[in-house]
């Protein structure tokens, strides 16, 4: 497989994964927006997502859908919905002998659909959830489509790859800018609306209710996000499957090297033997530090093995 | 009866596809046309829509820059197929296959031994200075010695009847992908009609492909690639299409590296020797160290490695001499001299102008011609007398004096027309034909159909995608 296409098949698949976060941290902050009543919640989302820095007053529930309609459709700013998927897709567009049809398909049917002029003018005049559920049911299918058509070879890895380092990249995000400067003695943390809302924002809501019943408090939720094993959205799962993809490209393209495989596989079993214990011992921002690290390491292997050589 | 059929205008002193002069319908159309009188026009609507929007989802089309905002379009396309008779298809295919071979030794004879200038057929100087003659070519032993691997010739019909050749495409010509979409929605529109119809299937051109791109180097499995300028080029698509279909991989030329004269693509899994090169951009791009030094699109020291007969560029290098439009003249006299053959398919009579004689004809009839530059191509830089303004035809003429041998002349022709839905009515716009020749060691190929290029604007001739043109599917029928 050509480098360039490799590389593409990444993009595709991180964009994919970028568009799927973004949807849902819109929904559910829009969501507790309705129970609390805090609009600024918007101003730390638009600062990290969209690199909007001016944060302004946004007291009104209207505030809150024309911002979701600027992150949503804004063509100006590159990390909107919009330009996201329109980058998937030209991604897509440029490996399309690589991946099925149906994959193909899926990913041209969301760009039609996010770039017909009319979305964005009835966006005004739809539920904000409903609205954002029918674009999510474009990512489901995309998931899926991929699952049941996609051929298990290298592009099925480096799709895997980009998926999962921007699903890592997400779930460290979400762990240092929404868990980290949790007051204990905060007032919020006595709603129990705030945990919900929290959960759901990265998928974990019912895995958690499970696990720790309704006590909730902040080292389970790190617990959770951190090391759990069962949790898709967990930064040891992804770890894993990181591992798993990176683990498969080296059989199939015969490479002697190494050091890529050493890397993910170090992170892999430093997250296996953690703790919640040994999280707190070191500090979470510590933790999070080094595993960005580790990351960085990592993607730059990557692009030095399967993206950029040079001979 | 009041239907789209009887309401049918037909233009003046024109042939048109489906219906006889008197009005009735020629015989290999009759199924469709009863189809046509019992069908409610919306329905046909409806078809019109289902096709658009099936091109869009599978993303058969090219994107429009405006405002850097990029918008999707799709090259237009009428739900009415353009039907063939078998018996008349042959002629067509072996017109071809003549042409082909005739220029292939021509390209071949002006690139060696010259015998065609030396016998003085063909002036020395119109291949001289021609500019798509390339000198690198001069003594190079191209494999297999074919140069002309992938062709199409643009067809018309005359009011006679009678198919002419318009124009041979040797350099990469595209639309071929369109053919095969055209197939894939025309199937679905005519679920009962067309298997009726015993229409000869187009759909293995991939693999026929692939099958004389192979026949091309004596290795078991070559590696042969599609070489793109890339995802900006309006006829990507057809790149993609190509290489997805035929199981090869799609590069540009950033991907190709070059190594003690080897092409090498840059894989995942280290560098991996590529065969076999059909290339989808012009000579100019090819090799900055040959032709156009600014060029990023294709790889440096490709033609090195081309000479050393390490890898194969299809179509070669330099066939762009051969189909032109002053050479176009010397066709019929080209097959004569090669083949020793009668051509099969007839040229448009046409006029040099860097003869005088020829030239003041032509001003003096400019009303009824159609004049040319001999390096142009899509339809821009000519002339239609016809319709051209008194202003028009005098800048022309300078044009013209200034340098004469740029340009030809050729009658205004007219086109057959063939029917196409459009506003709600069954009515007629010129049409052409480009069938795809594929050429390889095991002989040509020509794919039963081609590419129906339909001009959509009322009385236009101009079918070229670039000003308006759409197109059709072609069914050539089995003969009973």
């Amino acid at each position: 497989m050509l480098s360039r296409v490799a590389n593409n098949l990444f993009w595709m698949d991180r964009y994919m994964e970028r568009s799927y976060g973004l949807l849902n941290l819109i929904k559910t902050n829009y969501n507790s927006t309705l129970d609390s009543g805090d609009y600024s919640s918007w101003n730390n989302i638009q600062k990290t997502y969209m690199g909007i820095y001016k944060s302004k007053p946004n007291d009104e529930y209207l505030d809150t859908i024309s911002i979701i309609n600027t992150m949503l459709f804004d063509s100006e700013n590159p990390n909107t919905m919009s330009n996201i998927v329109i980058r998937a897709r030209e991604n897509a567009r440029s490996v399309q002998e690589h991946i099925s049809r149906e994959l193909w398909l899926s990913v041209n049917k969301y760009y039609l659909h996010i770039s017909n002029e009319n979305l964005s003018i009835n966006f005004r005049n739809s539920d904000p959830i409903e609205f954002v559920n029918e674009m999510l049911q474009f990512n489901h299918i995309y998931y899926s489509v991929a699952d049941i058509t996609q051929e298990r070879g290298n592009a099925y890895c480096f799709m895997n790859l980009g998926k999962y380092l921007e699903r890592v990249v997400q779930s460290i995000e979400f762990l240092s800018l929404r868990i980290i400067n949790l007051n204990d003695k905060d007032q919020k943390l006595s709603e129990s609306f705030f945990w919900k809302n929290l959960l759901i924002s990265i998928g974990g809501y019912q895995l958690y209710v499970k696990t720790y019943k309704s006590i909730f408090n902040v080292e389970n939720i790190i617990e959770m996000i951190a090391i759990n094993e069962n949790f898709p959205r967990s930064i040891r799962y992804s770890i894993i499957k990181l591992y798993t993809h990176i683990e498969r490209l080296n059989n199939y393209n015969k490479l002697n090297d190494r050091q890529l495989l050493f890397h993910v596989g170090k992170l892999k079993n430093s997250l296996q033997y953690s703790t919640i214990g040994s999280i707190k011992k070191i500090g979470l921002q510590k933790f999070l530090d080094e595993i960005k690290h580790d990351l960085n390491n990592i993607s730059l292997h990557i692009n030095k093995i399967y993206f950029s050589q040079s001979y | 009866m009041d239907s789209i059929v009887n309401n049918y205008r037909q233009y003046h002193n024109t042939w048109d596809e489906m219906f006889t002069e008197e009005g009735s319908i020629r015989e290999l159309y009759t199924e469709f046309g009863s189809y046509l009188e019992s069908v409610p026009v919306e329905n046909l609507n409806k078809m019109q829509e289902f096709s658009k929007q099936f091109f869009m989802n599978q993303g058969v089309t090219f994107t429009v820059y405006n405002n850097k905002k990029g918008v999707e379009r799709i090259f237009p396309f009428d739900i009415i197929p353009r039907i063939i008779k078998e018996k008349e298809w042959k002629i067509i295919q072996s017109g071809i296959k003549q042409r082909i071979k005739a220029l292939n030794f021509f390209l071949k004879d002006i690139y060696h031994e010259q015998f065609i200038i030396k016998d003085g057929l063909i002036p020395a100087n119109l291949i001289a200075s021609h500019p798509n003659y390339i000198r690198e070519m001069r003594n190079v032993n191209v494999p297999k010695n074919i140069y002309t691997h992938i062709s199409g010739v643009d067809l018309i019909r005359d009011k006679d009847g009678e198919f002419y050749v318009l124009e041979d495409n040797l350099r990469t010509p595209s639309g071929v992908s369109y053919m095969l979409e055209n197939r894939e929605i025309t199937r679905r529109l005519y679920p009962k009609l067309m298997p009726k119809k015993k229409v000869l299937p187009i759909d293995n051109y991939p693999q026929l492909l692939y099958d004389q791109l192979k026949t091309l180097v004596s290795i078991d499995n070559p590696e042969i690639v599609l070489l793109t300028p890339g995802l900006y080029n309006s006829a990507y698509y057809e790149h993609s299409t190509l290489a997805r279909l035929m199981g090869v991989e799609l590069v540009e030329g950033s991907d190709l590296v070059l190594k003690n004269h080897n092409v090498f693509m840059k894989t995942a899994g280290g560098l991996k020797k590529v065969d076999v090169i059909y290339r989808r951009i012009d000579d100019d791009y090819l090799d900055p160290l040959s032709f156009n030094t600014d060029s990023v699109l294709g790889l440096a020291g490709i033609m090195e490695a081309y000479r050393q007969g390490n890898v194969v560029i299809v179509n070669a290098p330099g066939t762009g001499v051969a189909d032109d439009k002053a050479v176009y003249t010397y066709i019929p006299a080209i097959i004569r001299y090669y083949l020793n053959e009668e051509p099969i398919l007839k040229n448009i009579k046409t006029f040099q102008l860097s003869n005088t004689d020829e030239k003041n004809y032509v001003i003096e009839n400019i009303d009824q011609m159609v004049v040319k530059k001999t390096d142009g191509s899509g339809g821009y830089g000519m002339l239609m007398g016809k319709s051209a303004s008194k202003r028009e035809i005098k800048d022309y003429i300078r044009k013209i004096d200034l340098k004469p041998e740029n340009f030809i002349a050729q009658p205004t022709l007219s086109l057959s027309t063939s029917p196409c839905i459009i506003n709600n009515e069954l009515t007629p716009r010129c049409v052409d034909l480009r069938p795809f020749a594929v050429f390889g060691a095991n002989g040509i190929s020509v794919c039963p159909g081609g590419l129906s290029r339909v001009a959509l604007k009322k009385g236009s001739l101009v079918v070229n995608s670039s000003q308006g043109g759409g197109s059709k599917d072609t069914w050539v029928i089995k003969d009973d």
